[in-house]
């Protein structure tokens, strides 16, 4: 059935579609119509979970982190100031392997004050064990919050659902809402190994002296690495079940690029047309959608880019001092291969300021113009 | 009393003489074994040993510092949601968890009347860090942030009149010397549903600078001198003294104390005065 | 115990931080520098008293409606609760500790009630020992003597006792009246030592028809004649018809004799004796006085029974001494002088200066002497030596003569039914010894109560290996944990009324009910002795002290060693000592 819905409601619909159990969120601009619809869904009997209105983020976070160790499917959403004061739960919870999952709509962090789209609020978090994926249209992002409960609850980590800010969250698009019960068997009732319970009581989250806390974290990182195979596993599945798969990267007219652009989120819409427009004139630009971000799927996105002569990444974000969080990461990723492509760094889009076709030309031409990358990421639609 | 399962094991790593275990002992007795219990950081953090044991026989979770109430919330809507109605589910944190980092995360839980009971031990400062004070160090304490030449200038927070203000069915204090009063408490308290307080006063000798014998004497005499009076409150509205002190003075509890021992006499009188007033405000609220 | 879980490799290793098991191999013992055991101590009231009896068990029982288990264990050092619970002076309720917190608890009255009980029940002593072939020959039937006999019937000795009087019991039997220790009850308590197999020769004096001689034939000898003849006041005409002894007169109404009194009695005098001839004539008639020659603040009568004697109407005179008794125109007559105290005594006691001109003369029937008795000890060997009217003993009972030991009121010690009763066992235990050559030093310690009290016939019937090295500390108020207790008023039996205490001899004091026993023996704070209130196990921090049995056991292994166990007891049955390494 079609229906046409923002992307916070398409976040909504997808929990929905997963039968969460526990609920529980804080209202920040521009994640709030993702709750308010979920409370309407339980309000109406169509989605049988507890919600817990806390009176913070980090309480939200610690809420359903109690509520997933006991047992039950958990979700939460939030933005910016709302995951960077879950910062501290956000490694408990994977620390915990605990199979949450959260939205998170990309807004930019003050100071300055900014309520507006960026992608710099969940690229802060890549350190803190959560599995990152960035949707492109409010399709992708309710087939994937249903794909991340899956992958969560298999690799037993937390995975975090990213969209825009605004540009999805608040936009209206055509989205396929899949049949209930098909979703039922592809994503069938949670059924952890330990969990809260009298008859067997344990202690969870133990304390864990230096002899022990480095295999912890040892085999989390493990986990995250397997995890890679099975968000491919999992999207491959739904795939042939629902008719959407969305890969871990997906290659757009890159067959023969010399240049190919890397985006994530809304963007790559932007940057789909640009390239269209491109191509027509002649030049052979491609464009890589880089869509799991945590793990970094590193053999999948040099397949896409290890022939091209020059790799540009757009980024919607910035680490203070360092650039481009998505170009680092890429530069990062490639630094012991042989064959690699130079890779350009460009930042725009800070603070929700609109990132246009006009935008993606400017970044085409200023790498086909220099001949190689600047050490510092080049900042794009900035003032005179 | 005996009757009663012990919940707890030997072998835990609390201080000799720790007031906070002879609490959660009696915290568990009363509560049976349908209990899971949320800690966060505090020093039953540290007494319930390291991975890969535990000193409780009941499920155990620990978590981040300022999250008892919240975290106790997520269990409990947890396991209501799965369809477990019967477990008690229990945060047990210290004076600082509840006091200071944690007022937010509780006065939320208790604004949603989130079925849970919450229980404070209160050893008057953050013990488990190296005797920090807390909002709930008594006036004129040493801690290690409040030297002796300048100790703590600030009252008691009285975190029983915050509780009430949310007007929660039930919240009360406790005294570890006076076990059968505790754990009647604690078992009202589970047959409640709603949001519970148990604000539980709970020596420690090695903080408080007194011989690990003593605990339950000073226990005993806290609520004797009025310094810890034992009453109940319901729906924030019904005050009820359970115990009638014997109007010790004061300075038999101060000097059991080392942290009391720069006190002067002129400080001694005005924390009597004080005593003797606050226990007026709360004699008088019974009485209404 | 669990046991520590071993994680070798990362693949052990679950890869949720949940715990496997629990800490309880971790043995937190090996923290400890000072360890607490229980240790049981010794309560005053037991030390305090001369018989040697366990009133603090016997309190327990009462206290759990276990009256007659209390009884047996009473019989076990003392033959005569029933006499002791009506006349005794109880020091045991002078040592309570609760005399100081609030009121004593009335431990006298608990012991009559106890003996009622089982009296009511019908119920009775087990012997103890196996026959042995010593026979041991016992002068005198009263309180020491057939307390003696008693124990070394329960010894196993053939015990015979010889009485001058045509009747058992000795003081108890013609001293005591009958309104304070009604016969029935000695009669009752006096047959059940008979029961154990003990013979017995009334109407046989020593040094009449009972001679040296005829005692060779026994292993040993108990000397316990008491003091049966009343000192004499030095007085001109006293020894005229119309004066007599207390002790005779309460003698002859005892053996049923008539004894003419006519209405004006004058006793003189100041002790027991004294305070029993005067309610005996006021009972038979008479409107006795007494006179005394101090005040009452030096008189040796027990205080209870000065105080009844008042309440029954009894006039006391103080600082009156007799001159002479003299009949002038056929009347007869008593010249009385008045007294004031002067300087101490050699006993202490201020003694009476005659204040010169104070002279007064009294009209009276009948004049009764009653200033002090002393023994007829004329009959005795010279070799048994005689010191003060007393037989000199050492700390065992035992004479100058090999073989023959003494108690009661002849040897050195206060004049009390209990005290007799207490000299008699020692003299059992210790005639035991004699005739079995034991080492009688390691006796003592093994079987003293505490450091001053008396002996336990319980303790020493115990095997020798089972002489345990208990505590003799005693337990003072201030090693009590005083948060415990709350004061609450003494229950007191009560008296017959006015009315029964004229004109009849029916017992005065009628003791208490049941429930009321049961309450005041729950007053019983248990000095140094554990009754499993709990307190120990249930205020440890660490499970360390667990239920086994029903009793409290110390966990070693997880004991810290905080005290708190030890503080919290509330009857210092615990000890916290140096951990030994």
């Amino acid at each position: 059935m079609k229906k046409i819905m923002v992307g916070n409601h398409a976040v909504s619909w997808g929990v929905m579609l997963s039968r969460a159990e526990v609920i529980s969120a804080y209202p920040i601009t521009p994640q709030t119509s993702i709750v308010e619809e979920l409370s309407v869904l339980c309000a109406d009997g169509r989605l049988k979970a507890k919600f817990i209105p806390v009176e913070s983020e980090h309480s939200a976070m610690a809420c359903v982190i109690g509520a997933s160790a006991a047992g039950v499917r958990t979700f939460t959403a939030t933005s910016s100031q709302g995951l960077a004061l879950m910062h501290e739960m956000l490694h408990w919870a994977s620390g915990s392997r605990l199979p949450i999952v959260m939205a998170n709509v990309n807004r930019s962090l003050g100071s300055p004050f900014n309520i507006w789209g960026e992608q710099s609020d969940s690229l802060a978090q890549r350190d803190t064990g959560w599995l990152q994926i960035y949707c492109e249209s409010n399709q992708e992002v309710l087939d994937t919050v249903i794909q991340a409960f899956k992958i969560a609850e298999k690799v037993l980590l937390p995975v975090m659902v990213v969209l825009d800010a605004f540009v999805l969250s608040h936009t209206a698009e055509p989205v396929d809402i899949p049949d209930g019960n098909i979703v039922g068997q592809f994503l069938p009732a949670y059924k952890p190994q330990f969990r809260i319970d009298p008859q067997d009581p344990r202690t969870f989250a133990c304390f864990a002296p230096p002899d022990f806390f480095m295999e912890f974290r040892y085999k989390m990182q493990k986990a995250m690495l397997e995890s890679q195979a099975v968000c491919k596993e999992v999207d491959g599945q739904f795939g042939e079940i629902f008719g959407r798969g969305y890969g871990l990267v997906e290659a757009y007219r890159c067959e023969g690029a010399d240049l190919i652009l890397m985006t994530a989120g809304a963007i790559t819409s932007t940057a789909r047309v640009a390239v269209d427009a491109l191509r027509e004139k002649g030049r052979k630009v491609g464009l890589l959608k880089l869509r799991l971000f945590r793990p970094f799927p590193k053999d999948e996105v040099l397949e896409v880019i290890r022939h091209a002569e020059k790799v540009a990444v757009v980024d919607r974000s910035l680490s203070l001092g360092l650039g481009g969080i998505f170009a680092h990461e890429l530069r990062a990723a490639m630094c012991n291969e042989p064959v690699r492509p130079p890779i350009y760094s460009y930042i725009t889009g800070l603070g929700g300021r609109d990132t246009t076709l006009q935008t993606i030309n400017e970044i085409v031409y200023q790498t086909y113009e220099r001949s190689e990358p600047d050490e510092q990421s080049i900042w794009i639609g900035m003032r005179g | 009393m005996y009757e009663m399962k012990e919940l707890m094991y030997s072998g835990h790593l609390a201080c000799a003489g720790c007031g906070a275990t002879i609490a959660m002992r009696y915290a568990l007795k009363a509560l049976g074994e349908q209990t899971a219990v949320v800690i966060p950081a505090c020093c039953w953090s540290i007494i319930n040993g390291p991975f890969p044991y535990t000193a409780l026989k009941v499920p155990l979770i620990h978590t981040a510092f300022e999250t008892g109430a919240s975290t106790a919330s997520g269990v409990k809507a947890g396991l209501e949601a799965r369809g477990d109605t019967e477990t008690t589910v229990a945060a047990w944190v210290g004076d600082g968890g509840t006091f200071d980092i944690g007022i937010q995360a509780l006065s939320g839980a208790a604004e949603r009347n989130d079925d849970i009971i919450y229980f404070c031990y209160d050893n008057e400062a953050y013990m488990n860090t190296g005797i920090q004070r807390s909002s709930a160090t008594p006036f004129g304490t040493w801690t290690t942030t409040t030297p002796s030449n300048h100790p703590k200038n600030q009252p008691k927070k009285n975190m029983m009149e915050i509780m009430a203000a949310h007007r929660i069915p039930y919240a009360a204090t406790c005294s570890v010397a006076f076990p059968d009063d505790m754990m009647g408490k604690v078992r009202k308290a589970k047959s409640i549903r709603g949001t519970k307080f148990i604000h539980i006063y709970s020596p420690c000798p090695t903080g408080w600078k007194a011989p690990s014998s003593m605990a339950i004497k000073i226990a005993r005499l806290a609520v004797h001198s009025k310094i810890f009076p034992l009453y109940e409150v319901e729906y924030g509205d019904r005050f009820n003294i359970n115990i009638a002190p014997k109007n010790i003075p004061v300075m038999e509890y101060l000097r059991m104390q080392g942290r009391f021992n720069h006190l002067t006499e002129d400080q001694i009188r005005g924390i009597q005065e004080t005593v003797d007033r606050e226990w007026e405000r709360l004699l008088k609220k019974a009485l209404d | 115990m669990s046991d520590q879980i071993l994680l070798n490799t990362e693949k052990d290793i679950p890869y949720q931080p949940i715990s496997l098991g629990s800490m309880e191999w971790n043995k937190t013992g090996t923290w400890r520098y000072l360890r607490p055991r229980f240790d049981n101590k010794v309560s005053p009231c037991n030390e305090g008293c001369p018989a040697g009896q366990d009133i603090e068990a016997a309190m327990v029982l009462i206290g759990k409606g276990r009256v007659l288990e209390a009884w047996d264990l009473f019989k076990e050092e003392n033959p005569f609760p029933g006499v002791c619970g009506r006349v005794c002076y109880h020091p045991c309720e002078s040592s309570c500790n609760r005399a100081e917190f609030d009121e004593a608890v009335s431990i006298n009255a608990l012991e009559r009630f106890m003996a009622d009980t089982a009296f009511k029940h019908g119920r009775r002593v087990g012997l103890k020992r196996e026959k042995k072939k010593e026979k041991v020959a016992i002068i005198g039937s009263g309180p020491a003597g057939l307390t003696c006999a008693y124990h070394l019937a329960r010894l196993g000795y053939g015990a015979t006792v010889f009485e001058a009087l045509p009747v058992l019991g000795g003081m108890l039997r013609v001293g005591i009246p009958e309104y304070r220790l009604p016969k029935k009850v000695l009669e009752a308590e006096i047959d059940q030592i008979l029961e154990m197999g003990v013979n017995t020769e009334i109407n046989t004096r020593f040094g009449e028809n009972l001679l040296q001689k005829d005692l060779k034939e026994y292993a040993a000898v108990f000397l316990a004649l008491g003091n049966h003849v009343s000192k004499r006041l030095g007085i001109p005409g006293e020894d005229g018809d119309w004066a007599m002894s207390g002790v005779e007169f309460l003698r002859k109404i005892s053996l049923g004799k008539e004894v003419p009194l006519g209405k004006r009695v004058v006793i003189i005098g100041g002790g027991n004796t004294a305070i029993d001839t005067a309610r005996t004539a006021q009972r038979l008639g008479a409107k006795p006085s007494i006179l005394y020659r101090r005040t009452r603040e030096e008189m040796p009568a027990f205080p209870a029974e000065i105080h009844e004697a008042e309440e029954e109407g009894i006039d006391i005179s103080f600082l009156v001494s007799p001159v002479r008794l003299f009949l002038e125109d056929g009347v007869k007559k008593l010249e009385c002088v008045k007294n004031r105290l002067g300087p101490p005594d050699e006993d202490g006691r201020r003694r009476p200066v005659e204040v010169k001109g104070s002279n007064f003369l009294l009209e009276v029937d009948q004049v009764f002497t009653a200033i002090g008795e002393d023994a007829d000890l004329t009959a005795l060997p010279k070799k048994i030596g005689i010191e003060n009217h007393a037989i000199p003993t050492d700390e065992r009972g035992a004479t100058k003569q090999e073989g023959v030991f003494a108690g009661g009121d002849i040897i050195q010690q206060p004049h009390t039914v209990v005290h007799a009763i207490g000299s008699g066992k020692r003299a059992a235990i210790f005639i035991d010894c004699f005739l079995q050559n034991k080492k009688w030093e390691r006796v003592f310690d093994a079987v003293r109560i505490g450091e001053r009290g008396s002996l336990s016939m319980r303790r020493y019937l115990l095997d020798e290996k089972e002489w345990e090295t208990k505590s003799t500390k005693t337990v003072r108020l201030q090693d009590l944990n005083l948060d415990y207790f709350e004061p609450k008023k003494r229950k007191r039996p009560t008296k017959a009324p006015m009315a029964k205490r004229q004109g009849t001899f029916e017992e005065v004091n009628i003791g208490f009910p049941e429930e009321t026993a049961v309450a005041e023996a729950q007053r019983c704070f248990n000095c140094g002795v554990c009754n499993l209130c709990d307190n120990c196990y249930i205020f440890c921090p660490d499970v360390a002290i667990r239920k086994e049995n029903g009793n409290n056991v110390i966990d070693y292994d997880h004991c810290k060693g905080c005290g708190i166990c030890v503080e919290e007891c509330p009857r210092d049955a615990m000890i916290m000592e140096e951990e030994g390494r």
